[in-house]
């Protein structure tokens, strides 16, 4: 066969394809809407949930500081550093293997740590010496500098984007 | 007849505080010269531990496997016991190798008595414990396994039967610990669980993993963790399992591989520390009766000081910057630094890697067991390093790569950090294997620590120490006792007991000191869970004081 019409061949039924599939029937594009819709959704309801999962040690670890209890404090800052305890840790780790990342870009841009959703590496490092600095603290104004260091951490994830 | 130097001093309340501590020991002179020979063909070590295939392609293949050296005959010396996994060839097992028990025959040198021992366990192997479970007076001996785990009940005369039930996990399970968690005087049985896999999915395993544009195995992400597990003992070697009335639920099912537990906060209770593979590490603190809490995240020792979790192998535990209380060093993969935790007291602990010279050395090495023991006897825990790739096809990749088989790492304390004097101690540093567990302690009875290798498709490693010596020797035997403490004038060392550790392999259990200037020890206190206190003044060097309650 000459190659020249082989070409021309393959053209016609590439076009004819792509008329193809352009003559998708809108109800089948809408429902794929609708699906990417909620895909979106699911992300934006993971990412709440983790703030709000967040709000609760931040709230907890504020309460202890007040009380002047440091060690549950601390506690609950490094669970918040570490975007929950090793419970939310196994669910984490559970999505990373069905291939799941939330933050993929950020992974790949060297800013989260795998499966993160909120916290960054960089708030995780300023948020788990907030935390070290609490425990270690002895003195009032000590637990107030690592408490007002951690919060200024924590303040800007909880508000999100 | 040393028993009756003894003093024993029962203290009315558990919550025993140690002492301040004053200086460390102090060095006759500036450290030197460790040197290390390997004297395995000739000390008769030669028996070749398996791991499936040599091409590797399922990560059960990766993991090598342990060893103990513990007295089994009750005779004085340190015998060895080598774990042994399976041989594969193909989608075919080749040889279920059995597990070697060597006999010390009293001057480092050894006979293979597997067969008389009853040892000669040929499950697929991967780690091992030594604890007396039963109260008999003689060491038992526990076996982890891809497969039941199994329990051997010793008899004091080197002969062991198997246990008709055994605790421990059907699964992959790696790092063990026999250790009296309830502080009811027997011991109890910490067991890490790695991943879920079945020998089929061995047997059929391909290569599948994009690593420096290289197919190698699969894993661990991606897949499913094994559970950890702790059963109580009922005093009598019979044990149940008591995980989630302990509070040592793997709520992540993390890949749990090496194991310890030590009393980090000096309460006269042992905690747990658990080595995960590529998550954070677990820290239960015992609150004394038995019940932990995870401390991990707010100890300081499941991550490194970036927040990072690293991929957890081995551990070691042991009193590194003389303050008197336990540190951790944790073993991680290649391109990334053994991590060196300081214990600041209270179970808080902060990375001291990089200060301590750790992160350089360590950094390109894929490493596995370590151990924290006084080489040179000058009175500072030095830290010993075992190495080896787990990928075959390491040594397909550029030239600067350290490869697959991979020389070990001995790091020189100087006091306030480490050196790393591995390239200058001797021709058995420069011993090129792919190694997994190591385990320390006196195999010629000349006073100074021996190490064992174990080795990945051959044989061991056996490193006779022919170190400069910097100071006399003490050994002290003080069966549970949970830390001892020798004073030389102002200046004072603490060893703590240390259950399971390393990778998979446990070291001898008798607490070994290295005097530095000091003639004598002016006095030696072995400290028991239950607060005992035995005091012993005015001790001779070069010598085993034993201890008992």
């Amino acid at each position: 066969m000459n190659p020249k019409l082989w070409i021309a061949g393959a053209l016609v039924a590439g076009f004819g394809m792509l008329s193809f599939t352009q003559e998708t029937p809108k109800a089948t594009a809408d429902t794929y809407g609708s699906l990417a819709d909620t895909i979106l959704a699911v992300k934006r309801t993971e990412a709440n949930f983790v703030r709000a999962l967040l709000d609760g040690h931040h709230h907890a670890a504020l309460s202890f500081h007040q009380r002047g209890n440091s060690e549950r404090a601390s506690a609950e800052m490094s669970l918040f550093a570490n975007e929950g305890d090793n419970a939310i840790g196994g669910v984490r780790k559970r999505l990373l293997e069905g291939g799941h990342h939330h933050n993929a870009d950020g992974e790949s841009k060297g800013l989260y740590e795998a499966g993160y959703v909120v916290v960054t590496k960089k708030a995780k490092e300023q948020l788990l010496a907030a935390s070290a600095a609490m425990r270690a603290a002895k003195t009032d104004a000590e637990r107030s500098a690592a408490w007002t260091q951690f919060d200024a951490a924590a303040a800007p994830l909880l508000k999100g984007k | 007849m040393t028993r009756a130097w003894v003093v024993a001093l029962v203290l009315a309340s558990c919550g025993d505080e140690p002492a301040p501590v004053r200086a460390p020991i102090e060095p006759v002179a500036a450290s030197g010269a460790l040197r290390f020979v390997d004297v395995a063909a000739s000390a008769g070590v030669t028996a070749t531990t398996w791991c499936g295939r040599p091409e590797k392609p399922h990560l059960l293949e990766s993991g090598g496997t342990g060893l103990a050296l513990f007295d089994a005959d009750r005779d004085g010396d340190l015998d060895l016991y080598l774990v042994n996994g399976w041989r594969l060839a193909g989608d075919q097992v080749v040889e279920r190798s059995k597990n070697v028990f060597y006999s010390n025959r009293g001057d480092g040198t050894f006979e293979d008595a597997t067969e008389r021992s009853g040892l000669g366990d040929d499950g697929w192997g991967c780690g091992v414990e030594v604890g007396d479970v039963d109260g008999n007076g003689a060491l038992d001996v526990f076996v982890t396994h891809f497969g039941p785990d199994v329990l051997y009940l010793g008899r004091g005369d080197g002969t062991f039967e198997r246990a008709s039930v055994s605790p421990g996990l059907d699964g992959w399970s790696a790092g063990a610990a026999l250790f009296d968690g309830d502080r009811d005087g027997d011991l109890d049985l910490f067991v890490s669980g790695y991943i879920e896999a079945t020998l089929e999915e061995v047997l059929a395993a391909e290569p599948t993993l994009d690593w420096k544009d290289l197919k190698v195995m699969f894993g661990p992400f991606g897949m499913e963790g094994e559970r950890d597990a702790y059963f109580e003992n009922d005093g009598h070697g019979v044990f149940r399992d008591a995980t989630e009335e302990a509070g040592m639920v793997d709520v992540g099912l993390y890949y749990g591989f090496g194991v310890l537990a030590c009393d980090f906060d000096d309460d006269l209770d042992l905690d747990v520390y658990v080595a995960n593979d590529s998550n954070p590490n677990y820290f239960y603190r015992n609150d004394g009766t038995g019940k932990f809490k995870e401390i991990g995240l707010w100890s300081g020792a499941a991550l490194e000081s970036s927040g990072r979790a690293q991929a957890g192998m081995g551990v070691a535990a042991g009193d590194v910057d003389g303050d008197g209380r336990a540190d951790l060093l944790v073993t991680n993969f290649a391109d990334d630094f053994s991590t060196l935790y300081l214990n600041h007291g209270e179970c808080l602990f902060r990375d001291a890697t990089s200060p301590w010279g750790v992160r350089g050395p360590t950094y390109e090495f894929l490493s596995w067991g370590a151990v924290f023991e006084d080489f040179d006897l000058d009175g500072r825990r030095d830290l010993f390093i075992a190495n080896g790739h787990i990928y075959p096809q390491a040594d397909l990749v550029a030239a600067d790569s350290l490869g697959y088989a991979q020389t070990n790492l001995v790091l020189l304390n100087e006091g306030k950090r480490f050196r790393d004097v591995s390239d200058e101690a001797g021709p058995g540093l420069a011993v090129k294997a792919s190694s997994r567990g190591v385990a320390a302690g006196d195999l010629d009875g000349d006073g100074d620590v021996d190490l064992v290798i174990a080795n990945v498709d051959s044989a061991p490693t056996v490193l006779r120490n022919e170190s400069t010596r910097r100071g006399a020797w003490l050994v002290v035997d003080a069966p549970g006792a949970i830390r001892v403490e020798v004073r030389c004038g102002e200046q004072r060392a603490v060893r703590h007991q240390v259950y399971g550790g390393s990778f998979c392999s446990p070291s001898d259990r008798r607490f070994h000191f290295g005097l530095g200037g000091a003639a004598r020890a002016d006095e030696v206190v072995a400290v028991w869970p239950d607060g005992t206190r035995v005091e012993h003044k005015d001790v001779a060097p070069s010598r085993v004081l034993a201890l008992s309650r």
